[in-house]
């Protein structure tokens, strides 16, 4: 599988790396929201795809991310290299605390405590107007870029990299953590918790280290929201996000990493597109997701894995 | 032994064709017309669906009938109006993404109709990158003119404290003596309480307290309990759309226009038709209202009735047409659209319009113009209820100091 796989991320890592030089201003806003609502569904990933932990609450990660950043940027004067990295790292240390209170459940109750949590935020967004700007949010939020020579992150190409640099790095990690004896663990637990346990590991602090982890992730893609739509407000923390970003996942393959990257450009894509078109463009993508579940329940990408291989049998 | 098992050649290439027209779809729209009578694109990010879908559905009639008899008339300058219009469902995040995209797709310089005030607010920023003006024809949001306000913005609408204003100088000579204040949670709600609560306090009478329910509550009766014990003589509503429909349906319910008295910043029509008997009674500011005597309202009622079989248009409705016709005197004095033009061109600008005259003033681009209270009536002849002008007010006593939220008296 990865034979067929590599040379195919090998040409869009290109196709990505050239993309600011042919396409048009408009596109490449696109095309930058996509990775940063991909970063944000690949970081779900891990927790849904890999150890079978649900969360309906994973807008808790973003908005976290997006509102710590915001506010660093319009009050600190930080740069925003580390603003972003700064508000990823908070919202993965904040993450630990959640990740060891919803962890005391499993199934459907860590499921409900995720959603609990991210709507306990939410309700703090509203509330805590002095930081948070209340019901509108951080508005204006600039690029800073720095005194280290950042200045291009401020840019449209800049920030355009430095967002695609996120999510290759995020990629990565996720990658080699899969992969690793850690992520055998987390397979692991996702197949038979009850196995893993009597083997002698300790799976609540497994499940913890990957809530942690992906929500470091799910921060650091609203860390990158915020400097790129210049606001972040509740939206970003409702469930709403949460029930987008597991629809991204199933849709784009679960369990691959990649499928939810996909899955969250063509949930962007299809949402701009539908609303352009009609006023009952959820309807429409509702029917979609339906669709997908019903018929190609591995997503995305693995309805173009299994097409490439069949072709390349076929050749 | 050594047969390759990637992917052929046919497949790549379609993998990466697919791809790249994916990405680059939204080029091959793009349009890069610059003629001298290229249309004239006004960008109307709206929130057609939603808990406030009412309003931008009236932004969106309004500027369509506006656009159809402007562009019979030949369009303005000689150029035809095109109105690029989007839903947002009224979440700021869509739409900062469609008017971006406007800017970059479509190479669209105006804005007009952004229907939240939150939405507003993520706007502004941009408007400079953009190169864009931006002219409000809804948004409440005071700090628009005030702190948070950019020199691309201009407001032709009454905003949500001079709404206020109108109520509270309304109130001064009115029998009641005790408040209480119900907001939306966000910028408009908070905003207009405040200016509220300030000049209940400066007319030395008794605010008693205030409380804010979020967008999208279906129950307010715990809020109308609140109302009820707080043992005010009156309560001002800062409420609109779906919100201010199960307000005032729930409150004739319990009887509380019986004890206390609703005052309302804003008296809209679609309310009043989706209530029906639950708004008798109900004493606000309107930002617009049919039922204004003035010639220039007239012909634009029977206007609006020609062109929807009989209806009467609604508030935000006129004040569509009404940004929409400051847009017009805007851009014919500057001889174009380009921001640099356009923006000294409006500063200080004045018309006639359906609310008599509407001048923008140089320090903070708001519309000064008459503030209206109505009470909503029943009428001979006409099955849902009106809303009766019952006073107006100078818009020099009903707009607040430049780049700010508050008043001198």
């Amino acid at each position: 599988m990865r034979a067929v796989t590599r040379p195919i991320l090998i040409v869009v890592m290109l196709a990505l790396l050239l993309a600011p030089l042919g396409l048009p201003p408009f596109a490449m806003t696109l095309l930058t929201e996509a990775l940063i609502l991909g970063l944000f569904a690949m970081s779900l990933d891990l927790m849904v795809g890999y150890t079978r932990l649900i969360s309906f609450g994973h807008a808790a990660a973003y908005g976290m991310g997006a509102y710590a950043c915001g506010w660093m940027l319009l009050h600190t004067g930080m740069p925003l290299l580390f603003a972003v990295f700064a508000a990823a790292l908070l919202t993965g240390v904040i993450a630990i605390a959640v990740g060891w209170m919803c962890t005391l459940a499993t199934g459907i109750s860590f499921s409900m405590l995720t959603l609990a949590f991210a709507q306990l935020l939410y309700a703090i967004s509203f509330k805590w107007t002095s930081v948070t700007g209340g019901s509108d949010g951080l508005a204006g939020i600039p690029r800073t870029s720095g005194p280290l020579g950042f200045a291009a992150l401020s840019g449209k190409s800049g920030f355009y990299y430095f967002v695609l640099a996120c999510l290759v790095g995020g990629f990565l990690v996720c990658f080699a953590l899969v992969r690793s004896p850690f992520g055998a663990v987390l397979r692991g637990i996702r197949e038979n918790e009850a196995k893993t346990t009597a083997l002698g590991y300790n799976t609540r602090l497994y499940k913890i280290a990957v809530v942690a982890t992906s929500y470091a992730l799910g921060g650091l893609a609203g860390a990158l929201y915020a400097p790129f739509a210049g606001f972040a407000n509740t939206e970003l923390l409702f469930w709403l996000l949460s029930g987008q970003a597991l629809i991204m996942v199933i849709v784009g393959g679960a369990g691959t990493l990649v499928g939810p990257i996909l899955g969250a450009a063509f949930f962007m894509l299809m949402e701009h597109q539908l609303s352009s078109l009609t006023e009952a463009w959820a309807l429409y993508f509702g029917l979609i997701f339906i669709a997908f579940v019903l018929f190609a329940p591995q997503g995305i990408w693995g309805l173009a894995t299994a097409w490439l291989r069949r072709d390349a049998k076929a050749s | 032994m050594s047969k390759k098992v990637g992917p052929s050649r046919r497949a790549m290439l379609s993998v990466g064709l697919a791809g790249a027209a994916t990405v680059a779809s939204p080029g091959i729209l793009r349009l890069t017309a610059k003629a001298e009578n290229a249309p004239i694109k006004i960008g109307m990010p709206l929130a057609l669906t939603g808990a406030l879908g009412s309003v931008g559905q009236q932004l969106k009639r309004g500027a369509e009938l506006y656009a159809k008899l402007q562009n019979a008339k030949g369009g303005i300058l000689g150029r035809p109006i095109e109105l690029l219009i989007e839903d947002t469902a009224g979440n700021p995040a869509n739409c900062v993404r469609k008017a971006q995209e406007m800017v970059e797709r479509q190479n669209c310089r105006l804005f007009t109709g952004i229907t939240l005030s939150s939405e507003a607010l993520a706007v502004v920023p941009k408007l400079a990158e953009w190169d864009a003006v931006f002219m409000s024809s809804d948004n409440g949001d005071g700090r628009l003119t005030a702190e948070s306000f950019v020199p691309n913005f201009f407001r032709a609408n009454i905003s949500g404290p001079m709404g206020t204003r109108a109520v509270s100088l309304y109130l001064r000579s009115g029998k009641a003596q005790k408040f209480y204040a119900l907001g939306l949670d966000y910028a408009w709600g908070h905003n207009s309480v405040q200016v509220f609560e300030d000049e209940v306090k400066k007319s030395k009478k008794d605010f008693l307290g205030k409380v804010f329910a979020p967008t999208g509550t279906k129950d307010y009766s715990s809020y109308i309990t609140k109302i009820r014990q707080s043992g005010a003589d009156a309560v001002f509503l800062v409420l609109q759309g779906d919100d201010n429909n199960a307000f005032l349906s729930q409150s004739q319910q319990y009887r509380l226009s019986e004890k206390v008295r609703l005052l309302t910043e804003i008296v809209d029509l679609a309310s009043i038709r989706a209530v029906g008997d639950a708004a008798l009674g109900l004493i606000g500011s309107s930002r617009y209202s049919f039922t204004y005597d003035y010639p220039l309202n007239n012909e634009f009622v029977a206007l609006w009735k020609k062109e929807h079989d009989g209806a009467v248009p609604d508030t935000f409705e006129g004040e569509q047409w009404q940004a929409m016709k400051v847009l017009e005197a805007g851009i014919t004095k500057a001889g174009g659209i380009e921001a640099a033009k356009l923006r000294p061109a409006l500063e200080d600008i004045e018309i006639e319009s359906v609310k008599g005259k509407v001048h923008i003033r140089k320090c903070d681009h708001q519309g000064v113009q008459q503030g209206f209270m109505v009470e909503v009536v029943k009428q001979e002849g006409i099955a849902t209820p009106i809303p009766k002008v019952i006073a107006t007010f100078p818009g020099e006593s009903t707009t607040p100091k430049c780049n700010s939220m508050t008043f001198d008296d």
